[in-house]
């Protein structure tokens, strides 16, 4: 391969490169797996959603404690997919149109932008790191469809089989809810740590040309 | 004449997102949303110095849509793939069906402007 290029990293705010750190489960998630593989899956998909929301610009808090939002007819939701060997599990964003908004790229070119397919696509981006990342911990994955998410679908039960894990997300006043749900297999196995000092995935914002 | 560049992605906010930086460079933006779409206008319009194409797409993926343009089309036409995804397999799929590279979203709009012209220029000159 020739020719890639790494995105610059912005100003003032390093970042540790994930791929060669263990999984960090944000500090306040009120329900964290006992299970430690379960805890390391759920590390590494916060640790993706954290991400994606600095690299857009936004400084994401984790809030103390996850109450469901009260206005679900407001809401803009998305979910994306994703399964492997023993494993199967879902990304789901939600909040209202305005955060969205904050987190859209290029705000001034498009007015209004599409905001559900925007929450889909921060759906499929998180997924997508999610990915990328979890292949240095040798597991592949693959990735479905983004979809929206009808708000008062976000109300009802899910399969009782999956793990949930709530987390609210404070971006300046505003709030991000992110639900992660996913169920292991028996025997599902997930390296304590990243196998490569690399990792095998382009990270992103690489470009490379043949 | 401005250089035309098609980008092929299901998502209207990538395709808006790489037309507004494409367009501000100086180039034509056209658009279809998934492979299949991306086929016919293949298929319908006139010069494409270059397609961005998305990988994870209903109907027909980035993947499938790079070899089905590669076996149709005798035009060497550069196809980059744009895409969440990173991973090794894939990519040396891609790269094994043709693709003239890989980029991982989200993309800086410098970075990206800079590749169109890499290889634009390079197909042009």
């Amino acid at each position: 391969m020739a020719g890639t290029t790494r995105k610059p990293k912005r100003p003032g705010k390093a970042r540790t490169e994930i791929p060669i750190q263990p999984a960090q489960v944000p500090p306040r998630i009120a329900t964290l797996p006992e299970n430690p593989v379960e805890k390391r899956l759920t590390g590494i998909l916060a640790v993706c959603l954290r991400e994606l929301i600095d690299d857009l610009g936004a400084e994401p808090a984790w809030l103390p404690e996850y109450q469901p939002s009260g206005d679900s007819e407001e809401l803009l939701a998305a979910s994306v997919g994703f399964h492997g060997n023993k494993l199967r599990g879902s990304i789901i964003l939600a909040g209202q149109p305005r955060v969205f908004a904050r987190l859209y790229p290029f705000p001034t070119l498009h007015n209004p932008p599409d905001l559900a397919d925007w929450a889909r696509e921060m759906a499929n981006q998180a997924v997508g790191r999610f990915k990328n990342r979890v292949l240095a911990y040798g597991l592949a994955v693959s990735v479905s469809e983004p979809k929206s998410v009808p708000a008062e679908d976000l109300r009802v039960a899910r399969t009782k089989k999956l793990i949930e894990i709530p987390m609210a997300i404070g971006i300046e006043d505003m709030r991000l809810d992110a639900l992660i749900e996913f169920d292991v297999g028996p025997g599902f196995e997930l390296a304590e740590q990243p196998v490569t000092q690399k990792g095998p995935a382009l990270p992103e914002g690489s470009i490379v040309l043949f | 004449m401005k250089a035309t560049v098609l980008i092929i992605d299901d998502s209207l906010t990538v395709r808006q997102q790489v037309a507004a930086v494409l367009t501000a460079a100086g180039y034509e933006v056209i658009e279809a949303c998934d492979g299949l779409a991306g086929l016919e206008v293949v298929r319908t319009h006139g010069e494409i110095s270059l397609i961005l194409c998305d990988v994870n797409m209903p109907h027909m993926d980035g993947l499938e849509f790079l070899e089905r343009f590669k076996g149709e089309n005798s035009r060497q036409t550069p196809v980059v793939m744009l895409t969440t995804n990173g991973t090794p397999d894939l990519i040396a799929r891609a790269k094994r069906a043709g693709a003239r590279g890989w980029i991982v979203k989200p993309f800086q709009p410098d970075l990206l402007v800079g590749a169109v012209r890499r290889i634009v220029g390079a197909v042009a000159g």
